[in-house]
């Protein structure tokens, strides 16, 4: 009670900031903040149901500390859900710009779990495969999207979400690390199969740099 | 570019129009990099630049064409080399410009759309950018935990017991600057009973709100 479980949130806020991926999202943790400021919010209003309206602080010092305890714990708790939900929504909205597939990638992440969990508990895990996103975060994510599209497309010639790299070499060496089939640029097409080096343009490569398909040679 | 450059640039209006804009985005660039809030949107600037860049690529382009149907002249892929050289250049300035700015209006949305004076320094598309991305945020706050609140802590833009819920950029961050031309009076720093002179070309490590107006204005830059 009392801001105890706002604190978890904090925390696992606190420790999701540091990782390179999103932990799974607290359902339960969130659920019972949120009860814990109704139930503070139904105690404040019965202990101020006998005045009717016509409470005065000054006379019933005791009264007024405890509905002022009640109203810090109810915004602390807030708090402690709004920095919990943003901190999570920044980093996916990060995963967005970076070009990954966020909705893909935990789902491929929630099956890696399964299969490292091997047969023993293949039964069981069936459920527990699921998205480390909340339903909600998976709606934020496909809307941000939307969103960084369409913001991107009045800027198609400069790419925004390009390297934030200076470039210093127009042409670069990379080597395929993964069969990424043919790609069209200015200078013709070059079929990327595995193992092969090509020296191309930076930019027309960038994405699949990102992506993984590519690495760039120094 | 190096301050010589800067300097003497002020008394150059001669040089043709390309050079001046290269040097102004390359400020506006840093100065976007280093202040804590945002900064005017550069409009006249960003139309010419964008402008010649999708000149630029689609100069390249017919060039190219005509390399590939065998016309092929190393004096023309140089010079082509070049061209598309700068043009990658001038793409990564103008996106990571584009980028400190969209990194500022996500940390303070509320901020700069609820203030009118605030709202007027962004580029309309900025905007939208701005108010879609928070009704996004406001919406899943809502959907996530919000709803089952009482209705009175239902708000993200609460300023009761003296709090604001609005975050606002730290104007008293230091900034490192560089004077363009002597200063006519003497700089005060608010809250304190510090004030200086720059002359030009002096550089100063000094809180944002002191040189905020000099930087606007066009007399100092940030470095």
């Amino acid at each position: 009670m009392y801001g105890d479980l706002g604190y978890k949130l904090a925390q696992h806020a606190k420790r999701t900031q540091a990782l390179a991926h999103l932990p799974p999202y607290q359902t339960e943790l969130v659920r019972e903040v949120t009860r814990e400021v109704r139930d503070l919010d139904k105690d404040v209003s019965n202990i101020l149901a006998p005045f009717q309206g016509s409470f005065n602080p000054s006379d019933e010092p005791a009264t007024a500390c405890a509905v002022l305890v009640n109203h810090l714990c109810m915004r602390r708790n807030k708090r402690c859900l709004l920095a919990y939900h943003r901190v999570r929504s920044d980093k996916l909205e990060e995963m967005c710009w970076s070009g990954k597939d966020v909705l893909d990638q935990t789902q491929q992440a929630a099956n890696g779990l399964r299969q490292g969990n091997g047969d023993r508990s293949g039964m069981n895990t069936e459920a527990g495969s699921t998205n480390s996103l909340s339903p909600e975060e998976e709606e934020y994510t496909r809307q941000y999207s939307d969103m960084l599209a369409a913001y991107k497309g009045q800027w198609t010639d400069i790419d925004l979400t390009g390297s934030l790299e200076p470039p210093r070499d127009l042409f670069i060496d990379v080597r395929v690390l993964k069969d990424a089939g043919e790609i069209q640029t200015e200078y013709g097409a070059i079929n990327l199969t595995k193992n092969s080096q090509f020296f191309v343009r930076q930019g027309d490569v960038e994405r699949l740099i990102a992506q993984g398909y590519l690495q760039k040679l120094s | 570019m190096d301050i010589d450059d800067i300097l003497a640039e002020l008394d150059q209006d001669g040089l043709p129009q390309e050079t001046r804009d290269l040097q102004q985005l390359t400020r506006a660039w840093v100065s976007e990099r280093s202040a804590p809030e945002i900064l005017p949107w550069p409009a006249p600037l960003m139309s010419r630049v964008l402008e010649r860049i999708r000149r630029q690529i689609w100069g390249s382009k017919i060039e190219l064409v005509e390399e590939q149907t065998g016309n092929v002249d190393p004096k023309i892929n140089f010079r082509l080399i070049i061209i598309q050289t700068e043009l990658e250049r001038f793409k990564f300035l103008v996106r990571s410009f584009l980028r400190a700015r969209i990194a500022k209006i996500d940390a303070y949305a509320l901020h700069y759309l609820t203030d009118p004076a605030q709202s007027a320094r962004l580029s309309p598309s900025e905007t939208q950018y701005a108010s879609t991305h928070q009704s996004l945020l406001s919406s899943h706050y809502r959907s996530s935990f919000l709803a089952q609140f009482p209705a009175s802590l239902q708000r993200l833009d609460d300023t009761a017991g003296g709090m604001t819920m609005i975050e606002t950029p730290d104007l008293d961050k230091a900034v490192f600057v560089r004077a363009l031309t002597d200063t006519d009076e003497p700089i005060y720093v608010e809250g304190t009973d510090t004030y200086f002179e720059m002359k030009r070309g002096d550089v100063f490590v000094v809180r944002w709100n002191a040189v905020k107006s000099l930087v606007e204005r066009g007399e100092a830059e940030l470095i």
